[in-house]
């Protein structure tokens, strides 16, 4: 399964205010995205068919060292021992490596989710990182069928964008400027849209 | 082509901040000149990034197929579950990645196989070689039904006879005869390995021998 990974996707160029006029956004609209949004595109309520990511792992694909790994606890029953989660806890991760992150050349990331009991024809997810206002990499992935009711899990492998120096050194320096939009659509629909941020100076 | 890349950024970082006053000029290209063969010569650009090649594994519930894929990435597999849906891995080789789509093998998941075949290049289809006689019987008819299908019927297929070291388990010989490969795979690419989690090295030589298999094919149809 290859992912589709460049610079400038050639698309043509939209801005958040383009797509959040459109009733349904498509993966063509956010191929012209040429920063992190301000917003998220769509709420949780349009994640009708019952996506959930459960775990995420990244590992080094060249010494398979896992770097990063992260489980979604199972939720706890309904009960007095239920924690309300601000609504967009599930939609962002903040990320925190090393400067020696950013020297790696390919890392394999792992993603594992459910699906409900309708099956879904085409799954497919564009992610777009950025550092401040310039686009570092956009991914493709199309995971295609999903088996109703099942759980599946995916690793691809991020190909490092060659970063100059003095781009790692800015990253480095300014922590959470390096910005992620990853958005699911499923039959070219959007239906779910998640953010992440990264710091590489080791620290919090 | 990596060395000449970095010497063409090399140039235009020389070029950034440096004036040449004329009645140097031509020395300092000259200079410029040496600095650029020495660049193409020496400097050791990464290197070029491993083909890779799509393949599918399927395999009846318990044949194995998640242990042996988890092991190959050198992943602990005390904790392995029947696998739900579909496993998709990065399964690095010397001279190639393998992207392996795993499919459940449950009843309720083999219904599905088919729509996974698409962009395929190759299948690995593993069985418990100490499995019942009804098992086996229904792994036959699961390995026929892939070798003929449209999306399958040409390209390479690796089968391993897995759970060897078992006592029940029958040996490759006899699963070659009872899956009647001589004659259902005749004019296809195929292979027949025994195999167990306790010998990942023969595992791992298995596979390597597919990935040539693959490579052939790729050859084959001109793709570069």
């Amino acid at each position: 399964m290859k992912v589709k990974q460049s610079c400038d996707t050639g698309a043509q160029h939209r801005t958040e205010e383009d797509l959040i006029r459109n009733p349904e956004i498509t993966p063509e609209d956010v191929l012209g995205l040429q920063k992190i949004t301000d917003n998220y595109l769509c709420g949780p309520e349009r994640n009708i068919h019952k996506i959930d990511f459960t775990r995420f792992k990244i590992r080094d694909m060249e010494s398979g060292t896992v770097l990063f790994e992260i489980t979604k606890p199972p939720m706890a029953g309904t009960g007095g021992d239920r924690m309300d989660f601000e609504q967009n806890a599930g939609r962002f991760v903040r990320y925190q490596f090393t400067p020696a992150f950013l020297r790696l050349r390919q890392v394999g990331a792992t993603v594992e989710f459910t699906v409900g009991d309708v099956p879904i024809n085409n799954f497919r997810m564009i992610e777009r990182h950025y550092f401040r206002g310039q686009l570092l990499k956009s991914f493709d992935f199309e995971f295609g069928f999903c088996i109703p009711g099942s759980k599946n899990t995916c690793e691809h492998i991020y190909e490092f964008p060659p970063l100059s120096e003095d781009i790692m050194r800015e990253m480095i320096l300014h922590p959470y400027e390096t910005q992620s939009d990853s958005f699911y659509f499923v039959d070219n629909k959007l239906v779910m849209h998640n953010k992440a941020d990264y710091s590489y100076n080791g620290g919090p | 082509m990596h060395s000449l890349h970095a010497s063409v950024s090399a140039h235009s970082r020389v070029n950034s901040g440096i004036r040449f006053p004329r009645d140097k000029s031509k020395k300092l290209s000259r200079n410029y000149m040496d600095y650029l063969c020495f660049r193409t010569l020496c400097c050791k650009g990464p290197p070029p990034p491993r083909p890779e090649y799509d393949v599918v594994c399927i395999g009846l519930t318990g044949s194995g197929k998640t242990s042996l894929l988890s092991r190959l990435c050198s992943e602990a597999t005390d904790n392995v579950v029947p696998t739900t849906g579909f496993s998709i891995k990065a399964v690095p080789f010397q001279n190639a990645i393998l992207n392996v789509k795993e499919l459940g093998g449950a009843d309720s998941i083999k219904k599905y196989w088919s729509r996974y075949y698409q962009g395929s290049q190759g299948v690995v289809f593993v069985l418990d070689s100490a499995s019942s006689e009804e098992d086996l019987e229904v792994a036959r008819t699961e390995l026929h039904s892939a070798l003929q299908h449209p999306q399958l019927c040409t390209l390479p297929f690796l089968i391993l006879a897995n759970h060897q070291d078992k006592p029940a388990a029958r040996s490759v010989q006899e699963i070659k005869k009872y899956f009647e490969l001589e004659p259902l795979a005749r004019g296809k690419s195929w292979l027949l390995e025994g195999s167990t989690v306790d010998n990942m090295m023969a595992v791992k030589e298995s596979f390597t021998q597919l990935i040539h298999l693959l490579e052939e094919k790729d050859q084959e149809t001109g793709r570069i």
